[in-house]
């Protein structure tokens, strides 16, 4: 099989970390810019996994959750909540800061404001358990696809507000992992969020009121 | 719809009504399902895989990872594609785009009817509804597949039937 990722796609994070923890004999082909590989979408998406029997996974959740269940790893109904949760209400919420920040240049501090209930709901989920992780008492893909959500924007466990300290130590832990912090640096190399900036201003401005669709 | 979706889904793989609440959110509204163990469950993909679960009809989730992966998929697209359709444009992008995939396809993942196809059924029939007869014929796949998933023993439940006619009235569609 062959995971496509684009250069400067945040969402790039989370499925490499995820191939790094649990795939096996997994091609990886990282394109200079977003090109179309799935036959039936009409807008290039990326990043895809290509299982090269005419089925693909287009989306980077679905991705994560093949590499953690093909690894011999079950999900249950919690588990099934943190990805949708990430995909509903996370996911959205996250593009419009990164998009604010990386491309209209909007300072750090304010475009987190608008995250904040998000982080918040993190945070209290993480605060009074005993065990470092988001669910279970070991890593599991719920850790890392919102880790590799909200990576992008945050980058450094310092710019996550003070008070949540729960939240703090779980984003340093997750990475501080080998395969994490590998994913992360061969995409931001260095550069921060700012290394999205040409792949985010293509995109549509992800302004998100009610009913607003996320799909290219 | 997303309370109403859920209990739907109840009927159709024969449980009995569980409690159900609702809280607003960007797109609409998300179901929350209160289990009598342990703490509730929120979001219509999570309740509707429990469901599943609970009926003791796993096989609705697919059954290698690869199924599984992608029945979970296109719940995802589902919710934040095909619910945040907000013009004619998006309609006609979530269409063409199936109608793609569906072309050489009986059912959306794998060779069986899925938890895919029930809850993507319920997320398009408004869509579906408000098609004309020759826009129905342009997403050609779609409409044989919709008109194969309503007429699937249980799944349409409260929606009434739509109207798909057999033989081409406009010849010119591609």
């Amino acid at each position: 099989m062959k995971l496509f990722v684009g250069e400067g796609n945040p969402q790039g994070v989370k499925v490499l970390a995820a191939a790094a923890l649990w795939a096996q004999h997994v091609q990886i082909d990282r394109l200079q810019q977003e090109e179309k590989i799935v036959p039936f979408m009409s807008q290039p998406r990326l990043p895809v996994l290509d299982l090269e029997n005419g089925n693909y996974l287009f989306l980077s959740n679905a991705i994560c959750r093949y590499f953690y269940l093909s690894s011999g790893h079950d999900m249950c109904d919690l588990s099934n909540q943190w990805l949708e949760w990430e995909a509903a209400e996370l996911q959205p919420a996250l593009s419009a800061a990164l998009y604010a920040h990386v491309v209209q240049g909007k300072k750090k501090e304010d475009v987190m404001a608008t995250i904040s209930a998000s982080l918040k709901h993190l945070d209290q989920s993480l605060a009074g358990k005993s065990s470092p992780y988001l669910i279970k008492d070991a890593l599991t893909v719920v850790d890392i696809v919102v880790w590799g959500s909200i990576y992008p924007l945050i980058v450094d466990a310092s710019n996550l507000p003070e008070e949540m300290a729960s939240l703090k130590r779980w984003f340093q832990n997750v990475s501080q992992l080998e395969q994490c912090q590998k994913a992360a640096s061969s995409l931001l190399k260095d550069k921060g969020s700012s290394v999205f900036k040409p792949f985010l201003q293509k995109q549509p401005a992800p302004i998100t009121p009610p009913g607003k669709s996320v799909c290219k | 719809m997303a309370v109403k979706e859920v209990v739907a889904l109840e009927r159709c793989l024969g449980l009995n009504s569980g409690k159900y609440s609702s809280r607003a959110q960007a797109a609409g509204k998300i179901p929350i399902l209160q289990t009598n163990k342990g703490p509730s469950l929120v979001g219509i993909s999570t309740i509707a895989s429990h469901l599943v679960k609970e009926a003791k009809k796993e096989e609705l989730l697919g059954s290698s990872a690869e199924e599984k992966a992608v029945v979970q998929q296109w719940l995802e697209y589902r919710i934040t594609c095909i619910d945040r359709v907000s013009s004619k444009e998006d309609i006609r992008n979530v269409l063409k785009d199936l109608n793609h995939y569906l072309k050489d396809k009986v059912y959306v993942a794998g060779n069986a009817v899925t938890l895919a196809d029930i809850l993507i059924y319920y997320g398009l029939h408004p869509v579906i509804a408000g098609l004309s007869i020759q826009e129905k014929e342009t997403y050609i796949n779609v409409s044989r597949w919709f008109s194969h998933i309503q007429n699937y023993p249980g799944i349409r439940q409260h929606l009434p039937g739509l109207v798909f006619i057999k033989n081409r009235i406009y010849s010119s569609n591609h």
